[in-house]
């Protein structure tokens, strides 16, 4: 048994024992078929009997991202600009780190600044949710027909553990609209790393459908008919080289994964008062699970709710509802990963896909901009009480040391200890780097 | 049997060309002549990028293609004999020639065009469209083979002149006065382009795609409004209103004019701002009971007259969606955004097919069987050593059944017959929404759904009726005939030797254990990739 093979918390991980603890009990799998299937080379894995230690892993790095998607304003969270003309209705306050202000709609936050980096100086391209998204969970632009893999995907497959049962990258999003998100959520999440690296996703009335094994159907019988309909849909995926055929079958992988720790993705398990603290939102609960799953063996988890930043009509007044909910979700978050000793090995990310105008709108909205705006980080290599960059008066340009989607990925994949420029060396693929152009990360971030 | 007798019918009968459209001094060439032309475009694509395709798919590979694209199921084990005895050299060609006139095309195709003009809905959605005769109004548009150009103004005119054509109005109806909404599904329908961006601004990409485009595809519908006549419901549409400003994005507005994507401005008078428009009597010609009152300048009139009549995009949008539907991806792709950010793979191609559509009368089933007959379908779908571009279409992309291919091959596999109507069509339905995906993702959802949801091991657990296939093979003597007559069957070949010893194994000994294990085996081999793609 590999020595890093993953392991699993006691006390709620009791439920998570893994599906496969048996040897396999019919002859099928033990007779001459064995021999005789030498050739199909993922065969092997029928035998394979992940082993689960009995105490939490807390080794390796592991990330949240809450993903703030729609895009919210820089000057309604980090980088308020108030008593300028455009600078909107809210107001200033000091925070813990001398001379720092943020929002006013974020009371929690300011008084964890010390523990928050702010990058106020983020210039990215892409003005339209959907090349945003792309660039900014992906790290750099297309480059069809090769896709590069989504931040979770890079995350799970150098730091996470395949053969654990709980799902190493997990998408909490309740909602299956938003737009663009929308058609972005139905694309190719895990590019060219293999669907192996996608995420499971959960989320909506906090409960999976049809997570339970049917009822008349023993647990031996249920894993049985899997082996056999492993041991048929390799055979296809194998011979045609499917990669369709891959994503399907690693998503059988993942439900056995899945099913073996379906406690972990009930809410109703979770402290009554934690859940009070988070707030009642979706948001704030899939925060919490999210904290939960860190801490049960996931590497990766993304915390979504449809597109709801994107305020292009009274911006002010959707704000003043979205903003103090992620200042206590993020308040929260950190404080409790910090409270329970996690927070040095845990990066937590908030931030959207780019920023919004200074000016408003005929609707008092403020519509997409890219040219200058803000994000925070918290954890892992990061380092903490850090406000990087500036932009001018009026929030119209980065005025210092602007930061790109590639030096923001070297600085994230810098935090987590994984080589940024690393070259990908797939078959078939062209050169492709984990971040291109050698872009630098920022020193006095991570 | 439509189809047996089908089956002695030459491939270059004219029976499939509608009437009217062969000028007999100019008669338009046959689908297979039609197909060579394609397999030109795309050998000298091959040539240019030096690419050498993958060679022709095997005779049970193509029988269970062709059953699965054009008809919607598997083919039963008697249609696989069938076809691998024919001797003829044009077999294939007949078998696409049968598949396509038969009804289960219909059915096949009414379901495509069902999720591809309306979109996916409740269960309640579907008894709607069933019962207000959309379903069978699409089916007619299969059936007798109607040209696109005339089931587009059908719907986008909604005012059926006889009880029959009464379900083309639902397209609209079900949208229940949601003008946007409508627009944004005109757009991708009968154009093959998404406007949703230019709402609020020009598209920032396909500059192409402006705002006005957006309001003024908007305009043409914004008068309409639901009723309910003795003969159903129908769109009526008002002579006034409709008049409103957008917003640009640098502050000023605009009118919504009449207009839409590569089109011209449809001309009314419009009244001053503000100034209040009188609803009289002589703006209309007098409707019925059964029919509402319609104006005299109609704007869904204008707009299938004036815009879609000679629109370019209405027959290369269909032309390349059937492209996609039949080679699993568009000549343009996504096959519905088709604007300067998505350029054609094969721009001449595209053309030559679109001209040849509008010159064939928009005749589909022609269409379909022409793209059927190009080479490219019937590659092997062994994705060729050193060719990464699917765009190339220089091997079959496998693809993942539909619901309706999936439920209907289940049911026809396990009980020799189905029902559109099964409960398990929309158990299945809502676990595999996706029709013509962009790229073919599982989801954890439906891994679930094959795993764990009672819907499926039920089903197998009930078609255990005499004469099922569980029936039968539980009669069967001995694990290797079962094993063969499960692989004819499900997978439409012959199982090999590990496969014979795994399932032999698997069942064992115990009798009493051989019905639920017999029922374990079908269920892996319905549920693996082999039967869940068409290859």
């Amino acid at each position: 048994m590999p020595s890093n093979m993953q392991a699993i918390s006691s006390s709620p991980a009791s439920h998570c024992g893994s599906v496969d603890h048996t040897i396999h009990r019919r002859q099928f799998l033990q007779g001459s078929l064995a021999a005789a299937s030498a050739s199909v080379a993922s065969y092997s894995a029928l035998f394979s009997v992940p082993a689960i230690a009995d105490e939490v892993q807390k080794q390796g790095k592991k990330c949240i991202l809450l993903w703030l998607c729609g895009a919210p304003s820089q000057f309604e969270t980090w980088d308020p600009k108030p008593h300028t003309p455009t600078g909107g209705p809210f107001g200033a306050i000091s925070t813990n780190l001398p001379g720092i202000k943020i929002s006013s709609l974020m009371p929690q936050c300011a008084t964890i600044m010390d523990r928050l980096a702010v990058i106020r100086s983020m210039k990215t391209e892409p003005s339209e949710h959907f090349q945003g998204i792309d660039v900014l969970t992906r790290g750099d632009k297309p480059r069809p027909p090769f896709v590069r893999p989504i931040l979770g995907s890079v995350i799970a497959e150098q730091l996470g553990q395949l053969d654990c049962p709980v799902p190493q990258f997990v998408l909490l999003d309740p909602c299956p609209e938003g737009n663009e998100f929308k058609a972005f959520k139905a694309g190719n999440w895990a590019g060219w790393l293999g669907a192996e690296y996608g995420p499971v996703r959960a989320g909506g009335e906090y409960s999976i459908p049809d997570l339970a094994r049917p009822e008349n159907l023993t647990q031996a019988d249920h894993s049985d008919r899997e082996a056999l309909r492993k041991f048929f849909s390799r055979r296809y995926e194998n011979d045609h080289r499917s990669q369709a055929a891959a994503s399907y079958n690693a998503a059988f992988e993942r439900v056995r994964g899945l099913m073996s720790c379906a406690p972990l993705f009930d809410l109703e398990t979770l402290p009554a008062d934690d859940r009070k603290r988070y707030g009642g939102g979706a948001f704030s609960q899939h925060a919490l699970q999210a904290r939960h799953l860190i801490e049960n063996g996931s590497t990766f988890v993304m915390v979504a709710n449809g597109m709801p930043w994107d305020n292009h009509v009274f911006q002010h007044e959707m704000h003043q509802m979205l903003v103090p909910e992620l200042d206590n979700v993020l308040y929260q978050l950190v404080t409790d990963l910090h409270l329970r000793g996690l927070l040095d090995d845990t990066l937590v990310i908030a931030m959207g896909e780019f920023g919004r105008t200074p000016w408003l709108n005929e609707a008092r909205g403020r519509d997409h901009y890219p040219n200058a705006w803000s994000l925070a980080m918290a954890g892992a290599g990061i380092k903490a009480g850090t406000v990087y960059g500036a932009t001018d008066d009026m929030g119209i340009d980065v005025r210092d040391n602007p930061v790109d989607n590639r030096r923001l990925f070297a600085t994230i994949f810098k935090a987590l200890g994984i080589n940024p420029h690393e070259e990908y060396s797939l078959p078939g693929l062209p050169t492709f780097h984990r971040v291109e152009a050698d872009a630098a990360p920022i020193e006095e971030v991570a | 049997m439509i189809q047996r007798i089908l089956l002695t019918v030459g491939i270059l009968s004219s029976c499939c060309l509608p009437p009217g459209t062969a000028d007999d001094s100019h008669p338009l060439p046959t689908a297979s002549e039609n197909a060579q032309q394609i397999d030109r475009f795309l050998a000298d694509h091959w040539a240019e990028l030096r690419v050498a395709p993958a060679p022709l798919c095997s005779d049970r590979t193509f029988v269970r293609r062709a059953y699965l694209d054009l008809t919607g199921r598997v083919p039963t084990t008697a249609e696989t004999e069938n076809f691998l005895k024919d001797g003829r050299e044009n077999r294939r060609f007949a078998l696409i020639e049968l598949l396509t006139n038969s009804e289960d095309f219909v059915q096949h195709f009414t379901d495509l065009f069902d999720t591809l003009l309306m979109g996916r809905g409740s269960d309640r959605d579907y008894e709607q469209r069933h019962k207000h005769q959309w379903r069978s109004w699409l089916e007619r548009v299969f059936r007798e083979n109607q040209p696109w150009n005339t089931a587009a103004a059908e719907i986008l005119r909604a005012r059926p002149t006889t009880p029959a054509d009464s379900g083309a109005v639902w397209f609209l109806y079900e949208r229940k006065e949601k003008y946007q909404d409508i627009a944004e599904a005109v757009a991708p329908a009968f154009f093959g382009i998404r406007i949703e961006c230019a709402q609020c601004h020009d598209h920032m990409i396909a500059h192409e795609i402006e705002q006005q485009h957006y309001w003024g595809l908007v305009a043409f519908f914004n008068r309409g409004k639901n009723v309910n006549t003795k003969r159903g419901p129908r769109v009526a549409e008002s002579a006034v209103g409709g008049f409103s400003e957008f917003a640009t994005l640098d502050g000023t507005s605009k009118p919504n004019l009449l207009t839409f994507f590569e089109a011209d401005v449809v001309e009314e008078p419009r009244p001053e701002k503000d100034a209040k428009e009188e609803d009289r009597d002589d703006l209309y010609t007098p409707g019925s009971d059964d029919a509402p009152r319609i104006p005299r300048f109609s704007r869904r009139e204008h707009f299938v007259t004036d815009i879609v009549a000679e629109h370019p995009l209405l027959a290369t949008a269909f032309v390349n969606r059937i492209w996609a539907i039949l080679l699993a991806r568009g000549l343009v792709h996504p096959f519905d955004e088709m604007d300067s950010v998505h350029p054609p793979s094969h721009p001449e191609l595209l053309k030559w097919l679109a001209d040849d559509f509008r010159s064939s009368g928009y005749d589909i089933r022609r269409l379909i069987q022409t793209v059927a007959m190009c080479r490219a379908w019937q590659l092997s779908s062994q994705q060729p050593e050193g060719v990464e571009d699917s765009s190339t279409f220089s091997w079959y992309l496998e693809r993942p059944l539909t619901a309706e291919q999936l439920a209907r091959s289940i049911q026809l596999t396990l009980r020799g017959r189905f029902a559109n109507d099964s409960p398990l069509v929309g158990n299945v339905r809502n676990a595999f929404p996706d029709v013509l995906p962009d790229e073919s993702i599982s989801t954890i959802r439906e891994t679930l759904f094959l795993s764990n949801n009672p819907a499926i091991n039920q089903f197998i657990h009930e078609s255990s009726a005499s004469g099922s296939l569980l029936d039968r093979l539980f009669s069967l003597p001995d694990h290797n005939q079962r094993t063969a007559l499960l692989f004819e069957t499900l997978f439409c070949r012959d199982a090999d030797s590990d496969e014979h010893q795994a399932i032999s194994d698997y069942l064992g000994s115990d009798p009493d254990q051989l019905k639920p294990r017999l029922e374990h085996v079908i269920w892996s081999l319905l549920t693996s990739a082999e039967f869940r793609f068409n290859h």
